[in-house]
């Protein structure tokens, strides 16, 4: 066998009387090291399997973990040039946080590099020697107007950018900033790789000013909007003067083709029914200017609808911060649906304007607060939106910084107030990167943070949250699509359609697969069970990729012809196997003996086929009957009664109810009667007795299904609603095809492995085939049984392919059985491949395979350890 | 042995009848007839799904190439239809309809229940009529004919074509056409599709040969590039040695493209004029005509002949018409390379990891927990795997191996995105516990008895494993390699995450060092099905095909499951009453 075997057979044999040569006990050197180097792999590489496997989850959970971490800053600087301390109107920074421009309220333009504070050159607005008494710029910081005492305005714009030139086209002499970044005066360069540069610069314009107001009267507020074409620009606005007058103006500019002559039109028409001597404190309006909100120094707003450019309404007036409390900062969050207001005790709401029932409004929208966030420990002084998302900054005036954002409600970072206390403006990065504030000590103060997941939350992924323009709070999944800025990423409509995809098919599949295991072990020959098995066992590795094509381009179109023959067949097969069985117990009983075995489950499945035929047959009655001749109208709702189908539904449970009851009060006498009484005659009394309580159920589940309609309960709108092709029925089916091999297989070898001799005595003792199947066999072997039933489930949950086939994926949560659904599974498959690497969605994804991972462990963890139990039990019989 | 049981005893019930013992049975109750006879439905329903869906499959996976007859149809308002008869159905006529038929359809059509039947053709000539079916209800039907020059013509472009033939030319000179056994016509093509193999030749693997080089070399070049910087002797050298290699690529280049050229305008002076149903005609390149028979007047032979070169095609070319049309030899390649590196993978890892657990881990609480949680993992969700896959191997592992080998290549992925390797390692994880559990079992099958005999004669563990327990437990040891093939061969959904695409270009294998790719992305049987039968434009045209492959991909995974069973009988047959 080994080494020391073959060396020692040469000395046995014919040269035996021989002294027998002294045979080495050292085992070789080979066989030592060949068994360490064998026990080390195989330590070693079983140890690694066992990890790596485990490591699926630790993996997982690491790309989810960043999800719920919120901000945090990876850096805080304050620069150290100073920058003056003018008050500011605003300022804006680039997206590669290199240079902060400002605006004071002299209409001068400041411009610093942020890390240090070192001024860039940057030449002024010519305002024409006037000071400013009201500004206004649209979110973006791309678009500025000025107002002045004389009533007139002036626009302008300002871009701070970044280009990537080549290095060699940056100019020689440069003065350094700090390690990146260096200028040359006007612009700043930073070196991002060996032969390509960052030019950051700013470019700005101002337009001639347009005489809005009267002569001679201040503007005090201004919000401007443009629109239109690049050659055609509508730059529409609203002013309000020193009297309180409200004006909504446009003006349009057309280049004459022939003469390249610019001509600027200005027409103006009066907000109505502002107060007399109104002190406004902002002015607001949409981005496609059919909306304006004006705020005075109180608190209130009054919200005017401005789609009828001439004749502007107001529509709404309304306090949208506490008696008392007065309005710190408003703005719009990115969309300009949303109003965010701060107040002067620190709150902190975001509105948003919906449509509403028994709205007091003049057209029918009316500010809703949606998002009640953390207070902040003092009032708000400023504020700032994102461009990209829900995101925003406020700062009180006790100088702390709060990072927020609207969707999730929560407060992502608290920067601490420095040692400047008040700010006097506050800039949220583009890039949602960084937060800048100038303090009023002259220096810019500055954190480099990253907020990835800013959307999501435990909260957000399962719990109500409500989306700009929804109604009201609900669980929506939409990753992508038109407001992508605010994608909608809860995880429970996902779940539900897991659980509902699970439950229909469940409802298909354990029947069938439990009543065909117990048959197969207990009532049909060995020969039939040696061919039915194995089967069975190969149907369970069937790929699930066949099974959805099959269930999406062949059963699908099936089912939906034939949707009333299949319903009429979830009523018709059972009924006619119990006829078949009540007449087959009429049989004598030697016939019936002799006929018990095979010949017997061929009748039975003569009847199924027969049955089946049958209510395809008679589908189109049964339809008329039930449904008022039409299923899928019935179930929109558009004809018939739902009474026949909830009766239909209740039958099941009515009829067990009175057969079980009636069995306790009949059967004693019933048996007294018939005792001595041939087995034909207890057959026909047991049938008639059949019939009479079905036709007893009939008429009470009839009542109870009027009944419980008139209480509310009508499955119309619930279970059964408007038909969609692909629907959770027709997964049910398909998955049923998937799952009952294997709660089949399992369960029928739970049933097979209860010992023998309790089968042999419990027939022994008298018992009937039936009553040792049901009293003896399946109590014992119930945890197996059990099991094989979560395995199967934990399939159900985690199939992929039948469900992104056939179920329509649509993120819906109902329960209609005509209707389709998205699974995670389903969900995973679709989404990942577009999704970008690290982004939200993508971690989203992650965290839908890890509750799959962690539902279906849990699931068979369950399950196995039944099992073991089972298997105990059984070995101690 | 339990039937015998249960009919001895109540026949002796019955042999004593109207004694006290007698009542019993008629208590019907006690028997359960009616439930039995539900259990005994479920039973037999779940049979007649399985036989309906294998069936099914198999039917139509079958009959799919059967060359079927092509009958032109008139219809009542002098419409021609020839296609064709793809399926039949019963459809619901609306009234306004019903009223304008003739009075004994109307009577036939109140007889059905208002339902009237009507055929669905497959027309093809999609080039023509833009559309791939149609439907004529039989009311409207005035005659059906056969014709016998009717023709039905697999093309590489636009589908099939039904019609005739008006003439061909032969190198320009324009011939008469009498029947399709005229040799001359039938060797014109049979040259012209030579030609046309020899244009695919060139193109793909001659002119493909020297795109790697030049691409090659490029990446030489960056690579010199980033490890030298620009400016360096180095990468001056490589450059103009590389500028000398383009010279010369090009000039073979050239070459080539002229030689296809050559080949091309030959090709396209020999031409056949084919006319559809409705009268108009077109001229289609003699080489682009893969297959034509005149459906209406086969033989049998004739038939068996069409219907194998169709099998033959669909297993060994590739596929053409957004894979609805063709062959899946791409794919039956993927499946087969990923199936055996998944293999090559998860047999090794299974068997030790088995091993270590029931020989060498000590037993105890540990070990059974560890046990039971592989064992869950044959239950995790294979799409799961796909996600760990994406994220850890190909985003994670393939972004560090680029980084670290594949630096020239960047930004474009090379290992960093999903390809051949890591789906057969996605699929190994996903495997690995049907191995571990069915190795685990067929080591604990081996009687103590012979460990503790072996270590007596004085073998070492290592050699007691190797002489004595691994050959006992090899065949369930094959048994659980076979059925994690089935498995793995099967899987789709963790695969659309990891390098399944619906046409790979290049194969994963080729002539090109290092020959074999692993990165490559690759085509899949049951991704095929996916494709074709759910994404692709038209499913209907594409389902026949879809069952084919359908059938191929079932046969594969039943082939290999039955086997397993095989071996797993036989070994129980081998070891039974052998211990000792």
């Amino acid at each position: 066998m080994t080494a020391p075997a073959e060396t020692a057979a040469p000395t046995t044999g014919p040269v035996a009387h021989t002294p027998r040569q002294r045979r080495s006990m050292k085992t070789p050197r080979s066989v030592l090291i060949a068994d360490k180097a064998a026990d080390w792999v195989i330590r070693i590489g079983g140890v690694g399997v066992i990890v790596a496997v485990f490591g699926i989850m630790l993996f997982l959970a690491q790309v989810v973990v960043p999800l719920f971490t919120g901000a945090h800053v990876q850096s805080a600087f304050t620069s150290t040039q100073p920058i003056g301390t003018e008050p500011l109107f605003m300022s804006v920074v680039d997206e590669y946080k290199t240079v902060e421009v400002s605006v004071d309220n002299t209409g001068k333009m400041h411009a610093n590099h942020i890390r240090t504070g070192a001024a860039i050159d940057i030449a002024p607005f010519d305002l024409g020697g006037k000071m400013p008494t009201a500004f206004a710029r649209t979110p973006t910081g791309r678009e500025l107007a000025f107002g002045f005492a004389d009533g007139t305005l002036q626009m302008a714009t300002l871009k701070v950018g970044g280009t990537v030139i080549d290095t060699k086209d940056v100019p020689a002499d440069l003065r350094r900033l700090n390690e990146a970044d260096a200028t040359d005066g006007s612009a700043v360069y930073t070196v991002v790789s060996s032969d390509q540069t960052r030019r950051v610069s700013i470019a700005h314009e101002i337009a001639e000013p347009q005489q809005v107001a009267p002569e001679g009267t201040a503007i005090v507020a201004v919000d401007y909007r443009v629109g239109g074409s690049a050659e055609r620009p509508t730059i529409s606005f609203v002013t309000v003067d020193a009297n309180g007058i409200g004006r909504l103006s446009r003006s349009e500019s057309k280049t004459n083709m022939l003469t390249g002559k610019t001509t600027t039109s200005l027409t103006s028409s009066e907000l109505p029914g502002l107060p007399e001597g109104v002190k406004v404190r902002t002015v607001l309006m949409t981005d496609k200017a059919d909306e304006v909100y004006i705020v005075d120094i109180g608190g209130t707003f009054y919200r005017y609808d401005a789609r009828d450019f001439d004749a502007p309404v107001l529509a709404e007036t309304v306090r949208l911060v506490a008696d008392g409390v007065q309005v710190g900062s408003v703005g719009f969050l990115i969309g300009e649906q949303s109003l965010v207001v701060g107040g002067s005790d620190g709150s902190v709401n975001v509105y948003f304007r919906l449509q509403r029932e028994g709205a007091k409004t003049t057209d029918g929208y009316q500010l809703v607060r949606a998002h009640a966030l953390e207070s902040q420990p003092s009032g708000i002084v400023a504020m700032d939106v994102s461009q990209r998302g829900k995101m925003f900054v406020t700062s009180d005036s006790a100088g702390n910084v709060w990072l927020r954002h609207s969707t999730s409600e929560q407060v992502l970072l608290k920067l601490p107030p420095g040692q400047s206390v008040a700010y006097r403006t506050l800039t949220l990065a583009p890039r949602e990167n960084g937060v800048f504030a100038t303090g009023t000590d002259g220096k810019i103060h500055g954190w480099d943070v990253s907020a990835p997941h800013p959307e999501s939350t435990l909260g957000t992924l399962f719990g109500k949250v409500w989306y700009e323009g929804y109604p009201e709070a609900g669980f929506t999944w939409q990753s992508s699509g038109a407001d992508a800025f605010e994608p909608k990423l809860s995880l429970v409509p996902l779940i539900f359609g897991t659980i509902k995809a699970t439950f229909y098919s469940l409802l298909f599949a354990i029947p069938i697969a439990l009543g065909a295991a117990i048959y197969t072990s207990e009532f049909v020959h060995y020969k039939v069970r040696s061919v039915v098995k194995p089967t069975m066992e190969l149907m369970a590795s069937l790929p699930s990729v066949v099974l959805g094509f099959i269930a999406a381009l062949i059963l699908a179109p099936i089912v939906e012809t034939w949707l009333a023959a299949i319903f009429f067949a979830f009523v018709m097969i059972p009924t006619g196997l119990f006829l078949s069985a009540y007449l087959w117990q009429l049989l004598p009983s030697p016939i019936a003996l002799r006929y018990g075995g095979l010949p017997k489950f061929i009748l039975i499945f003569a009847a199924l086929i027969l049955f089946g035929y049958l209510s395809y047959v008679a589908a189109p009655v049964f339809e008329n009957l039930f449904f008022g001749g039409d299923l899928k109208a019935w179930a929109n709702g558009e004809r018939g009664s739902s009474a026949p189908f909830t009766a239909m539904l209740v039958f099941p449970f009515v009829f067990l109810g009175i057969f079980v009851s009636s069995d306790a009060i009949v059967t004693q006498r019933f048996g007294f009667v018939l005792r001595g009484s041939n087995r034909t005659s207890a057959g026909l009394a047991d049938f008639l007795r059949w019939i009479a309580t079905i036709v007893v159920a009939a008429f009470a589940s009839y009542a109870l299904g009027l009944v419980l309609i008139s209480i509310g309960l009508d499955p119309r709108g619930g279970v059964v609603d408007t038909y969609v092709q692909r629907n959770t029925l027709v997964v049910g089916f398909a998955m049923g095809f998937a799952v009952i091999p294997i709660i089949y297989t399992i369960s029928e070898d739970a049933l097979n492995t209860v010992p023998e001799h309790l089968r042999a005595a419990s027939l022994g003792c008298g018992a009937t085939q039936w009553q040792t199947a049901m009293r003896v066999i399946l109590p014992t072997a119930m945890s197996g049984v059990f099991s094989a039933v979560m395995i199967g489930m934990g399939r159900a949950v985690g199939e992929t392919m039948i469900v992104v086939m056939a179920a329509g994926n649509t993120p819906l949560l109902d329960w209609n059985i005509f209707n389709g659904l998205r699974a995670l599974s389903a969900n995973i498959a679709v989404e990942l491949p577009e999704a970008v690497r690290d982004s939200t969605l993508y971690r989203m994804l992650f965290l839908a395979a890890l509750t799959l991972f962690v539902i279906t462990f849990v699931v068979n963890t369950v399950a196995e350890a039944v099992r073991q139990r089972f298997r105990k039990r059984t070995a101690q019989l | 042995m339990m039937s015998a049981i249960t009919e001895t005893i109540p026949t002796e019930v019955e042999a004593v009848p109207m004694s006290q013992a007698s009542t019993r049975h008629t208590d019907m109750r006690s028997r359960g007839e009616p439930a039995l006879w539900a259990l005994g439905g479920a039973l037999a329903l779940g049979i007649v799904m399985i036989v309906g869906f294998l069936a099914l499959v198999f039917w139509n996976g079958v009959a799919t190439f059967v060359p079927k007859p092509l009958p032109v149809v008139t219809d009542a308002s002098g419409n021609v239809t020839a296609g064709e008869p793809f399926r039949e159905e019963l459809f619901r006529l609306q009234p306004d309809e019903l009223a304008k038929l003739s009075p004994e359809w109307q009577a036939r059509i109140e007889k059905d229940g208002g339902f009237a039947s009507r055929t669905l053709y497959r027309l093809g000539n999609f080039d023509f009529y833009g559309d791939d079916f149609r439907w004529v209800p039989d009311f409207t039907l005035v005659k059906t004919e056969y014709p016998k020059n009717m023709l039905f013509v697999e093309r590489l472009e636009w589908g099939p074509f039904v019609g005739t033939i008006k003439n061909f030319k032969l190198d320009g000179v324009e011939q008469p056409f009498s029947t399709l056994d005229d040799p001359k016509f039938l060797a014109a093509h049979d040259a012209a599709r030579d030609r046309w193999r020899e244009i695919r030749d060139i193109e793909r693997d001659r002119i493909g040969a020297i795109n790697h080089d030049i691409e090659e070399a490029r990446l030489g070049l960056r690579k010199i590039e980033l490890k030298t910087g620009k400016d360096s002797a180095d990468y001056k050298a490589a450059q103009a040695e590389g500028q000398a290699r383009q010279v010369d690529l090009t000039r073979a280049y050239d070459q080539l493209a002229a030689q296809a050229q050559k080949l091309r305008e030959r090709n396209a002076t020999n031409t056949v004029t084919v006319v559809e149903i409705g009268g108009r005609d077109k001229t289609v390149e003699l080489s682009q005509l893969v297959r034509f028979y005149a459906a209406n007047d086969l033989s049998f032979a004739q038939k068996v002949g069409v219907y194998f070169s169709r099998w033959v095609e669909f297993l060994t070319t590739e596929p053409r018409e957004a894979n609805t049309e063709g062959g899946v030899l791409p794919a039956i390649f993927g499946t087969a390379a990923m199936t055996l590196l998944m293999v090559v993978v998860v047999a090794p890892f299974g068997v030790i990891t088995a091993l270590y657990l029931r020989e060498y881990a000590k037993q105890g609480r540990l070990v059974s927990f560890v046990r039971i949680s592989v064992n869950n993992l044959a239950g995790v969700p294979s799409i799961v795997y796909g996600v760990f896959g994406l994220g850890f191997f190909a985003y994670v592992l393939g972004g560090s191996l680029d980084a670290l080998f594949y630096p020239e290549r960047l930004p474009n992925p090379t290992f960093g995105t999903g390809g051949l390797m890591w789906a057969a390692l996605t699929l190994a994880l996903l495997t690995v516990p049907v191995v571990i559990v069915a190795t685990e079992e067929a080591l604990a099958a081996v009687p103590r008895s012979m460990r503790e005999g072996s270590l007596a004669c004085g073998a070492s563990k290592w050699q007691t494993i190797k002489y004595i327990i691994l050959p006992r437990a090899m065949p369930g040891i094959m048994t659980g390699i076979i059925l994690s093939m089935a498995r793995g061969a099967g899987e789709v959904a963790p695969l659309m995450l990891i390098g399944v695409v619906k046409l790979a270009p290049q194969l994963p294998v080729d002539g090109f060092f290092p020959f074999v790719h692993l990165e490559r992305s690759f085509m899949h049987l049951g991704f095929h099905i996916f494709d074709v039968g759910f994404q692709s434009r038209n499913a209907e045209a594409g389902k026949p095909m879809v069952f084919v492959t359908t059938m191929l991909l079932m046969a594969l995974i039943f082939i290999m499951n039955i086997s397993a069973i095989i071996i797993r009988n036989r070994l129980k047959r081998k070891f039974q009453g052998s211990q000792f």
